[in-house]
Order: C-alpha cells, then structure tokens, then sequence
C-alpha cells in the first residue's frame, strides 16, 4: 500500500509517534501518536498488498477477534486516508 | 485495538515522562558562534569567518543521533546565526531524517533565495525570527546592518508558504522607540511576536550591562507592549492579577516555584554550545559536561545531576511577587554570579511592572 507523505516512526518513552518530514510538514506539521497493534500495521504498510494481508498479520501475532481486528484495520486505514497519508 | 492520533499536548506529556524517565525531550545545538549581525546585547556573536573550536557538521549530527537515541524528539538549531554556515543543510537534513522535530533560531536576513527554497523543500517545525526593530536606521543601529525590508520580506515568504513563524522581540535603548511599529508588522504579517525588555547581561561574551534598558525602563516598556497586544478588558484583567501577585500567563517553567531550576533546563532539555560544551541553559555559563569527551549519555546524567545541585535564593522562593517575576537560576548567575543570589535588577522590574500596569489600568478606567 502507498504512502503519499514522508513519516519516520518514533518511539519515545514507550510511546510511538510518526513525525512528518519533507512537504508532508505543510499539511501535518505536528506528531501522530501510534498505538501498540497501530505502530505493528504501519510497519507492515509498504509491503502490504490490501487490507486483507494486514489481517492476516494482525490475527497471527495478536489474540483478537476476526471481526473487531477487521473493524479496527478498516478505521486505522480510514483516518491515514482522511489525513492523505495514505 | 489500533489508532492513530493527534495530540497538541504531547510535547507537556513526553517532557513529563521524560522528567520521570530521565531522558532528554528537547536539544538546543548552537551550531556557531558567528553571526552576520553585531547586536551588542547579544552573548554570542564572533564575527570572525573562522572561529577555533567550533564543531565540525560530522560532530553535531554524530551528538544528534546520540541525543536522538537517547529520546530527543525536538530539536532547536540556533547560534549566533545558524544560517552562516555552509554546510547547515548537511546538519539540519540529516537531523530531519533522524526523526527530529527540528526547529530553527534566525535574525531571518538569510531566508532568501536558494537557503529560503532549500528550507522549504523540508521545512521546519517552527521557524522563530529576531525581529529587531521597524526602520532601516534601528536595524543599522542595533544589528549593524540595514536588514529591516529583507527580514520583514523574508518572514512573510515563509509564511506565504505555510511555515510556522514565531516573531522573538528583545527590547533595548536601540529599539525602544520602534515597539509600536513592530507590533503593527507582527500583526500585518499575521506572526505571533513575542516581546521582553529583559536582557540577560551576556555573561559568556562580556557582561557589558550597558545595552540594556534600566528595571523601570525596562518594565514600563512590557507594560506598553501588553497595551498593544491586549483589549482593554484582558489588560485589565492581567493587571489586576499582577497587583494581586497571581501568575498573569502559563509559564513553560513554574511547575512549582521551589528552590532550584524549575525549567525543563537539564532536567529534560540541554543546550550544546558551539564549542561542544553542554549546558542546561544557553544563558548559564555552566555548570557543564563535555559530550564529545565523555559520549553523549554520560554527559546528560552527568549534568542532571549538576543541575539537580543548583540552588535559587531562598528570598524569591518565598517572594510574594513570585508568580509575575521572571528570576530564574539563568538569571540569578549572570546576574550577580551565582545562582542564589538575589537578582535585584529583577526585582526592581518585577515591581515597577505590577505598579507601572495597575497606574496604566487605573488611568484608562476613569
């Protein structure tokens, strides 16, 4: 899946940020906090074909229900696209 | 389970963590003594092309990625004047691509040209302008050169282009009589400016307190800056505070106002110098560690440890003007050369300001 902004991933005191870099400082110029399972999908964005390889992830490394993993994924992705990181 | 979001209050968060964790949050990297402008009040400006001792860019970006491993999310470049360097884009783009929130420190009269479209290719996170004066003749004067039109131009260029800008004012007997029409740029070019008449004697230079308003001065000079920055009612509002001795603004620092440093200064923020001494604070001349000798991690601890040492007078702890007074340990030492001792100078401003604003609000309620 693709990327349309420039993040590099943080993680500060057991929290995990994304900052902004290049031009993607004009339209997010602050910190994106990260959740545990949020931080786990991010790092598997670049090679994920759809979201359904992301599932598949997330229910082989996290004890969750199919559909509420699917649900959390679909939201996660939702807000990177409002904010056209994705 | 997974989430991702926005937090305007993230930086108090991670400075309180890191106040608890012992990790620094924020860096200050004064990449050079030198500087294009010759401001007297100013404790640092070499005007020397070359200066002994400064870093080389392979230094400052190999003690940034140690701070960086450490926890450092923000990062503040600042000088002298940080763009005087040639290979300031090696340091500030490698910085960036650390992961910082790389903030910068300008007088602005470099923000033009190929250094401007350089910068804004990856801005900053903020950009925080000097803004000396509103004429030609007060930058002459103040700056040694007429550079007023170029910063006003080249703040309101970054600013068209969507960069965070912060306007700095420091208001001395150069500027004085410009502070009317520095407040009308900052609000015609849409920037926050921040203004004090407070001028540290610049201790790590020469200490020469000449250039500085006199405490009355000094305090009727913040008193006319809120009568422009503020209606009526929040002018009134904060002078009825001030002669009540409650705290006028939230104070980045003045968690609890107990003896020591109460700031974020070598608790969970340093200052690297240019010569690579690391202080808690640019305006203190030390205590300080040396990072390059002794790597990074062992030179934070160690000046934690120093800093946790520092005493404040025992007379402003208890002073009932505390919450309205600026007295800080920086203050303290380079005002009377240590850090418990009584800076009266502030005192007599502090005073002056609650007096001099409740006489301003009295006259304006008749």
């Amino acid at each position: 899946m693709e990327l349309r902004k420039r993040m590099i991933k943080r993680t500060i005191g057991g929290e995990t940020f994304l900052v902004p870099v290049g031009r993607a400082v004009y339209e997010s110029n602050g910190l994106y906090f990260l959740t545990e399972v949020g931080a786990f999908i991010w790092d598997l964005l670049p090679q994920a074909r759809d979201e359904e390889e992301l599932l598949a992830a997330v229910l082989e490394s996290y004890e969750v229900e199919e559909d509420i993993a699917r649900a959390d994924i679909s939201e996660f992705l939702g807000k990177l696209k409002e904010m056209a990181i994705l | 389970m997974s989430g991702l979001q926005t937090e305007p209050r993230m930086s108090a968060y991670l400075h309180a963590r890191g106040a608890q964790m012992g990790f620094p949050v924020g860096g200050n990297f004064e990449l050079t003594p030198r500087c294009n402008f010759s401001c007297p009040m100013c404790y640092v400006h070499k005007k020397d092309a070359h200066v002994e001792g400064e870093l080389t860019a392979q230094q400052w970006i190999s003690l940034a990625e140690q701070a960086r491993d450490a926890g450092m999310l923000f990062a503040l470049l600042t000088g002298g004047e940080p763009l005087v360097r040639k290979d300031f884009f090696q340091i500030y783009g490698a910085m960036k691509e650390m992961g910082l929130m790389v903030s910068l420190n300008s007088n602005g009269s470099l923000l033009s040209g190929k250094i401007r479209d350089k910068l804004l290719e990856d801005p900053p996170f903020r950009v925080n302008v000097s803004l000396y004066g509103g004429s030609e003749e007060t930058y002459a004067s103040m700056c040694g050169q007429p550079s007023f039109h170029d910063v006003v131009e080249n703040v309101r260029a970054l600013k068209e282009a969507g960069v965070d800008v912060r306007l700095n004012v420091s208001i001395t007997p150069y500027n004085l009589a410009d502070l009317g029409d520095i407040f009308r740029i900052s609000r015609e070019l849409g920037v926050h400016a921040k203004a004090t008449a407070y001028m540290y004697p610049p201790i790590r230079l020469d200490g020469d307190r000449s250039h500085r308003l006199s405490p009355e001065e000094a305090a009727q000079a913040m008193v006319d800056w809120d009568l422009l920055r503020f209606e009526p009612e929040e002018f009134a509002r904060r002078a009825r505070a001030m002669k009540s001795c409650e705290a006028v603004e939230q104070r980045e620092c003045a968690a609890d106002l107990h003896e020591g440093v109460q700031c974020r200064a070598g608790s969970t923020s340093f200052w690297l110098c240019w010569d690579g001494r690391m202080l808690p604070c640019g305006m203190m001349p030390g205590p300080g560690t040396r990072p390059l000798e002794q790597g990074f991690q062992a030179a934070w601890q160690g000046l934690r440890d120093l800093t946790r040492q520092i005493r404040t007078p025992d007379k402003c702890a208890s002073c009932p003007s505390r919450p309205v007074c600026c007295s800080c340990a920086a203050v303290c030492v380079t005002e009377t050369g240590k850090t418990d001792g009584v800076p009266e100078y502030v005192c007599r401003m502090t005073s002056q300001q609650i007096a001099r604003a409740w006489r301003a609000y009295e006259e304006r309620s008749l």
